[in-house]
């Protein structure tokens, strides 16, 4: 599904990624760790396409698909989502608003007419139940006076309902409480299925307690630098991180 | 000035002439007035943005009925929902297009031959005077005290020219008596050559009137659109002002207000959205004359390529307004670098128990925002529109009329909104 090789990419004048390596088949879940400013966050940006981040060298395959030339909106009606560590605030622009034109962007790119509006809003509030988002938030800015942790829920709702394929989920745990890391777990092992793909960018070894992965990944300096199955995250939570620094 | 005054003053003699003797006399003096300071130029305060002086040569005749006529009569216009409907076209009543229901209702009442009596002691850069030297009638809508209007009026005022430059203008008069209330919409419209047009709205409320005044001007290319708003309110009145400019040409609004009696209230909202190459020039003056007055003033500005947006709000506080609450909150959106904004909030106080808060602030759209919407997978030109939308909404909302909040949305060409469906019977 995702074939990352040789990855080099920059923020700025900064080179954060140093030859990357990555290969996900449809229905894994994998977990990348590391220290902070090891690069999680880079990857991730760089594949749903941000702005900002200059990639100088390497590639990036999305179901054979050469993913770098795409535009980021492209891309995630190709399947991707990123949810990310810090979602933004957009007052006037509804959440209900938001998910309608994500949804409508994609069938418009399949040649399918919109939505119907009913059928969707009775959708939509039932993907809300299981995140513990009040219907009537639906009809708010996006996360407009949302709390750290409703935010969080609202990156789960929206994947719920845009059902993508491959789900980067950058630091999405973390400030999360017992209660919200829960419900978010339970959003992201609703969508596991053998053709949907699964990337967790964690600082913490919590999330993979209740998301199993199938691998997990130690992202420092740039590059993956161990790879392992699910008890390598048992042991960098034991060890943490220094011995890296150190080999 | 001099020099050209005399072509303006030979065809104003013209004209003129037609007239009986008093309205002569009248007339002439308001004539010599324009005719001393002419066009406002730049070194006029008021004026700072807005330079009119090349207006004196545009060689504008003054339209007339004939004009007005037929080839246009039969462009429908659409009437709001539940609107009862006024149509002027170049400053002549158009009573086939207009709807009975605006004739007929026993508080509203449409004049075509409201005079000019008034000898203007405002004075905008002779404006003032060039309008009551040769006002044509225009709206004259009186609701008497305690009476609630029984529908929104709706007054289409079409300016239309071909090769000859063409000029009109109107004076109009809304008067609510004490505990009245009504809602009118001043919708500006036009197409054609070079025209010049000028209104002047006197607004009078007694006690505890309430008047929601909206004015939508849409104009195109062509067009020097002139308003002026001179409100006075007396004790507890309230005033809800609303300014939209969309469109192209060129339009200058000012509003003067005086809150009087204490307790008065204003509350204007304004949105400018100019076209390419439109320039679009909002004054509002409120002045607190009395105390415990409220004066809010909210306005957006989305300034694309070679448009030119200025809003200046002042507010006046007299010795002895104490207890003033006003604040002015301007924002614009400036999104070319070949834009020009300006805007302002002014204050000037002379009293010492008072609130007055301010602010202006120019910025571009929201790039994390942007960044956002599209990696959902909102196709770029979408994802500005809906945060365009979103700038707007909030002085859109203000307005209180969603029929009127749509026709702006879908003037401005931005998406329709999806909240419409309901979310209140959530179980």
């Amino acid at each position: 599904m995702l074939d990352i090789t040789n990855l080099h990419a920059r923020v700025e004048e900064k080179e954060i990624l140093k030859g990357l390596n990555l290969s996900i088949r449809p229905g894994e879940v994998h977990a990348i760790m590391g220290p902070n400013g090891a690069g999680k966050s880079t990857l991730s940006n760089v594949i749903a396409g941000r702005e900002g981040y200059q990639v100088t060298d390497g590639s990036i395959l999305f179901n054979g698909r050469d993913l770098l030339a795409l535009d980021p909106e492209v891309r995630a009606c190709e399947g991707i989502f990123l949810g990310f560590q810090y979602p933004v605030e957009i007052p006037g622009v509804s959440n209900m608003t938001l998910l309608k034109a994500a949804v409508n962007a994609r069938r418009k790119l399949k040649g399918e007419s919109e939505i119907a509006p009913n059928d969707f809003l009775a959708w939509v509030r039932e993907q809300a139940k299981k995140v513990k988002i009040d219907p009537k938030m639906l009809s708010r800015g996006v996360n407009e006076g949302f709390s750290g942790g409703e935010k969080k829920r609202n990156e789960i709702l929206q994947m719920l309902v845009l059902q993508p394929t491959l789900m980067i989920l950058d630091e999405t745990d973390s400030g999360l409480d017992i209660d919200a890391l829960k419900i978010v777990s339970d959003g992201i092992n609703a969508l596991r299925s053998p053709e949907r793909s699964t990337v967790l960018v964690t600082h913490y070894q919590r999330l993979l307690d209740y998301v199993q992965p199938d691998f997990v990944h130690v992202l420092a300096r740039g590059r993956i630098v161990r790879s392992g199955g699910p008890e390598l995250a048992k042991e960098l939570e034991e060890k943490g991180y220094g011995w890296l620094e150190a080999a | 000035m001099s020099e050209l005054a005399s072509t303006w003053a030979d065809r104003f003699e013209q004209w003129v002439s037609s007239h009986d003797a008093a309205e002569q006399a009248r007339r002439r003096r308001q004539f010599q007035r324009f005719a001393a300071t002419g066009f406002p130029g730049p070194a006029d305060e008021a004026w700072h943005y807005t330079d009119l002086a090349a207006q004196a040569d545009a060689g504008y005749q003054l339209a007339g009925a004939d004009v007005a006529g037929a080839e246009e009569a039969s462009t429908p216009i659409a009437a709001l929902p539940g609107c009862a409907l006024l149509v002027y076209r170049n400053g002549v009543l158009d009573r086939a297009a207009s709807s009975a229901a605006a004739f007929d209702g026993p508080a509203l009442a449409a004049s075509a031959a409201a005079g000019s009596d008034d000898d203007g002691t405002q004075d905008d850069g002779g404006i003032d005077a060039l309008n009551a030297a040769y006002a044509s009638g225009g709206l004259v809508y009186t609701v008497a005290a305690g009476q609630r209007a029984a529908q929104q009026l709706q007054v289409v005022l079409q300016s239309q020219a071909g090769d000859t430059p063409l000029m009109s203008h109107q004076r109009h008069r809304i008067v609510l008596g004490a505990q009245a209330e009504a809602t009118v919409l001043l919708q500006f419209v036009g197409h054609g050559g070079p025209r010049l047009t000028t209104h002047v709205i006197e607004v009078t409320l007694a006690a505890g009137a309430r008047l929601h005044l909206h004015r939508l001007s849409s104009e195109t290319t062509g067009a020097t659109l002139l308003t002026r708003l001179d409100a006075r309110l007396d004790r507890d009145a309230q005033l809800h002002l609303s300014g939209v400019a969309v469109g192209g040409g060129l339009g200058r609004h000012r509003a003067d207000v005086r809150l009087d009696g204490s307790g008065a209230e204003l509350h204007a909202t304004s949105l400018q959205v100019p076209a390419s190459g439109a320039h679009v020039d909002d004054l509002v003056r409120v002045v607190h004359a009395a105390p415990h007055g409220t004066s809010r003033i909210v306005a957006r500005g989305i300034v694309d390529a070679h448009a030119k947006a200025i809003f200046n709000g002042r507010v006046v506080v007299r010795p002895g307004a104490q207890k003033t609450d006003s604040e002015q909150r301007l924002a614009n959106l400036l999104l070319s670098r070949k834009a020009e904004v300006n805007a302002k909030p002014d204050l000037e106080i002379h009293a010492d128990d008072v609130k007055c808060a301010h602010g202006a602030t120019v910025g571009q759209l929201d790039a994390v925002a942007l960044a956002y919407l599209r990696s959902r997978g909102i196709p770029q030109a979408e994802a500005r529109a809906l945060l365009l939308r979103a700038f707007a909404t909030e002085t859109l909302e203000r307005l209180g009329w969603p029929a009127l909040q749509a026709l702006i949305a879908e003037r401005l060409g931005l998406p329709a909104d999806e909240l419409d469906l309901a979310f209140g019977d959530a179980e």
